[in-house]
């Protein structure tokens, strides 16, 4: 029963990090917003628009995706020709920008919406799943897969590999026995490319780095 | 002017990135938050004098700060070129090697440790007859240290930090009482101006050690400064001068207030000091300011005392935190809770081993003030100085092998200088241990507490042997920190946990 059509990745890790529940993001704002920044250059690079070596970003190939929330961090990549690191873009992207871009892509397809909440200290508006259902589909779709012993695309792949960066897996994995936890650790080893590799582990090391700085 | 027309196009990115970069004022005053002056001041010096019955405590100020100085040079040199600075064992990992950095690791564990659980017991100490005086409550120093543990202990789990803000308005406030005090001080009617404080030879005579040991816990934290080293504005610049700033301070207002209050305190400071303990910080100048500024004294006390317990335990955390991520700590210590990035593990372990001393010394009988706070205190001082003193020799060895872009001076000439210095500090401060704790030479604690290091030195030693061997993806990251792309997260568990199982 995977149910749903996949998804963007970075839509599919909003909706990961949101609680089946009551809809709740599971994740600090700041955390959040590193995995959304790595997430969307992830999505660059499934599109063949950008490579990573040495932790460096290379544009392959400057045509906008068709994606709005792709693009924009594409076009922001060629304006800022002279910035290559991939942890100071994830570094920037994790400001705001790249949550924001995620969560008005999801809103469009009206998989999220608006959420206002009155507290003493004014408003505070999130984006939040339609559907509690909805937060929950990218997740059961990799434990169904794993489940059944079939592979996992590349997409998913990196999914899973952010879910494990962001320190999800406490909530969305603690149902895998050990059996399957083994062969998704073996699937993110052989067939996660090198780079995608190399931009998750900067997303890990970036989430370490946020909590040693108190930011997270 | 011209430099405007060849500036480059606005970076949105870099002026995202820029925008909570760091100047020298905050770093000086991250640096002090963890020094707490009241604490040492008033609790630390006029215990020490008690328990060493030694009065030179000006002088070994002056002195430590001149030595920590000189090892700051090639410190904050060498925090430039490594990632995870502000750890000693990632200094000593990556200069002398990685065995010698777990051990490391391991000692700074115990040490930080001691300060944190000495602060209970302090605490305890010092507010329970503050609470009789005040509210006629007769409450055992254990319960109220009881309740600051638990306080440190929610917010600790919880990663509530005190606002900077907040600690910064506690640590302006406690400066201003320890310099109006000594200022105070210099009024009293019992003033004559001592030359006891100041009397150089006393770092050569005998008790020399255990002022210098005394002296270095009040400037524990100065090492925190080159975390800052990537978010200043400008590495080369911002952290040095906030750290010889920070040191400069630390010595000025320490030495300054203990001198004023020797001096404040008539002839026998000695038994002054241990009949009436912390109180006599307050008491030399309660006559020239009155009691409604020492009670405010004694206030600022307790608040800057909870204020460092609670930052403190989040550094023990997320010192943990980073050595789990390693894999040098059990990897449960590198998981946060994914809500608040809070590194639950560590917390809760730093509060087990704080509540587990507290039963202990309650049960035990034992001196809250000089067994636990000033003990504590002073023994991680010592711990602090050993690895001061292996970092040193870190930075001399690191520059051997990478000479590039340092002078000599930073490279060679202020590490030896400061490696040689520290070496001797470290032999008096062990050989006078006995006087530091004012016990019998031989007895317990003279060697429980060194021999406690060298444990921890040495199974850290061995564990690093035995990663070396099992896991040599987690070996090659010791050192690099949770900021380092090898470290030891969910993720990288999940490819490294395959690497073992490869090779079975």
């Amino acid at each position: 029963m995977t149910a749903s059509a996949q998804l963007p990745l970075a839509d599919d890790l909003f909706l990961t990090a949101h609680d089946t529940v009551k809809g709740k993001c599971l994740l600090s704002p700041a955390t959040l917003g590193l995995g959304m920044a790595s997430a969307l250059i992830g999505e660059l690079v499934l599109w063949r628009r950008v490579d990573i070596v040495d932790g460096k970003i290379q544009i392959i190939d400057d045509r906008p995706t068709g994606d709005p929330a792709a693009t924009a961090v594409l076009d922001q990549l060629l304006r800022e020709g002279h910035h290559r690191a991939v942890r100071d873009w994830i570094s920037f992207l994790a400001t705001g920008v790249a949550t924001d871009l995620v969560e008005r892509r999801l809103a469009r397809s009206a998989l999220v919406q608006r959420q206002e909440k009155r507290g003493l200290f004014g408003a505070k508006v999130s984006f939040v799943p339609s559907d509690s259902m909805i937060a929950g589909w990218p997740a059961t779709r990799i434990r169904t897969f794993i489940g059944r012993g079939e592979l996992l695309d590349i997409p998913d792949l990196v999914l899973a590999g952010l879910i494990l960066a962001t320190g999800l897996d406490q909530h969305v994995f603690v149902t895998l026995e050990a059996r399957g936890r083994g062969q998704l650790f073996d699937q993110l080893k052989r067939r996660l490319p090198a780079m995608l590799l190399e931009l998750v582990g900067q997303a890990e090391a970036a989430v370490g780095d946020a909590v040693m700085a108190r930011r997270a | 002017m011209s430099s405007t027309a060849t500036k480059p196009p606005q970076s949105q990115l870099s002026t995202a990135l820029a925008r909570d970069r760091l100047g020298v004022a905050a770093v000086v005053f991250f640096v002090m938050s963890a020094a707490a002056p009241l604490t040492v001041v008033a609790g630390v010096v006029p215990t020490g004098i008690a328990v060493t019955e030694l009065t030179s405590i000006s002088i070994a100020f002056v002195a430590v700060a001149v030595v920590l100085a000189i090892f700051a040079v090639g410190y904050v040199a060498m925090a430039r070129h490594i990632a995870n600075a502000g750890a000693f064992y990632a200094y000593i990992a990556q200069g002398i090697g990685r065995p010698f950095g777990v051990g490391a690791s391991w000692v700074a564990l115990l040490a930080y440790n001691m300060f944190q659980i000495a602060a209970y017991g302090g605490f305890g100490a010092i507010a329970s007859p503050l609470f009789d005086k005040w509210f006629g409550l007769d409450i055992s120093w254990w319960v109220l240290a009881l309740v600051v543990w638990a306080l440190t202990a929610v917010l600790g789990v919880r990663d509530v930090a005190v606002n900077g803000k907040v600690l910064a308005t506690l640590l302006v406030a406690e400066i201003v009482v320890v310099f109006a005090f000594s200022i105070a001080d210099l009024f009293s009617p019992n003033f004559t101006a001592s030359s006891a404080p100041v009397d150089v030879t006393s770092l050569a005579g005998a008790g020399s050690g255990a002022l210098l040991a005394m002296a270095i816990t009040g400037f524990v934290g100065f090492e925190q400064s080159v975390v800052f080293s990537e978010e200043s504005r400008d590495p080369r610049r911002t952290v040095p001068r906030a750290t010889y700033i920070a040191i400069s301070l630390i010595a000025v207002l320490y030495g300054f207030a203990a001198w004023a209050m020797i001096s404040g305190a008539g002839p026998d400071v000695v038994g002054r000091a241990g009949t009436e303990g912390p109180d006599l910080f307050f008491n030399v100048a309660s006559d020239q300011l009155g009691g409604r500024a020492v009670d405010l004294g004694y206030a600022l006390f307790l608040t800057s005392l909870i204020a460092a317990m609670i930052s403190f335990h989040n550094i023990i955390a997320r010192y943990m935190f980073s050595l789990g991520r390693e894999g040098v700590l059990p990897r449960a210590f590198g998981r946060t809770v994914p809500g608040t990035g809070a590194p639950k593990n560590g917390s809760l372990v730093q509060s087990a081993l704080g509540l587990l001393v507290i039963i202990v010394y309650a049960i035990a009988g034992w001196d809250p003030l000089v067994n636990l706070f000033f003990w504590g205190g002073s023994g991680g001082g010592i711990g602090v100085l050993l690895l001061i003193t292996l970092t040193s020799f870190a930075v001399i060895r690191y520059f051997v092998r990478h000479p590039e872009g340092e002078d000599f001076w930073h490279r060679l000439g202020a590490p030896v200088l400061g490696s040689v210095l520290l070496l001797v500090m470290s032999y008096l401060a062990i050989s006078n241990i006995a006087t530091l704790f004012g016990v019998e030479p031989g007895s317990k604690p003279t060697w429980v507490v060194p021999l406690a290091f060298g444990v921890l030195l040495v199974a850290g030693i061995a564990w690093a042997l035995i990663l070396r061997s099992s896991r040599p993806h987690v070996y090659a990251g010791i050192g690099l920190g949770a900021r380092s792309a090898s470290s030891v997260g969910g993720f990288s568990a999940a490819l490294s946990s395959l690497d073992e199982k490869d090779k079975a």
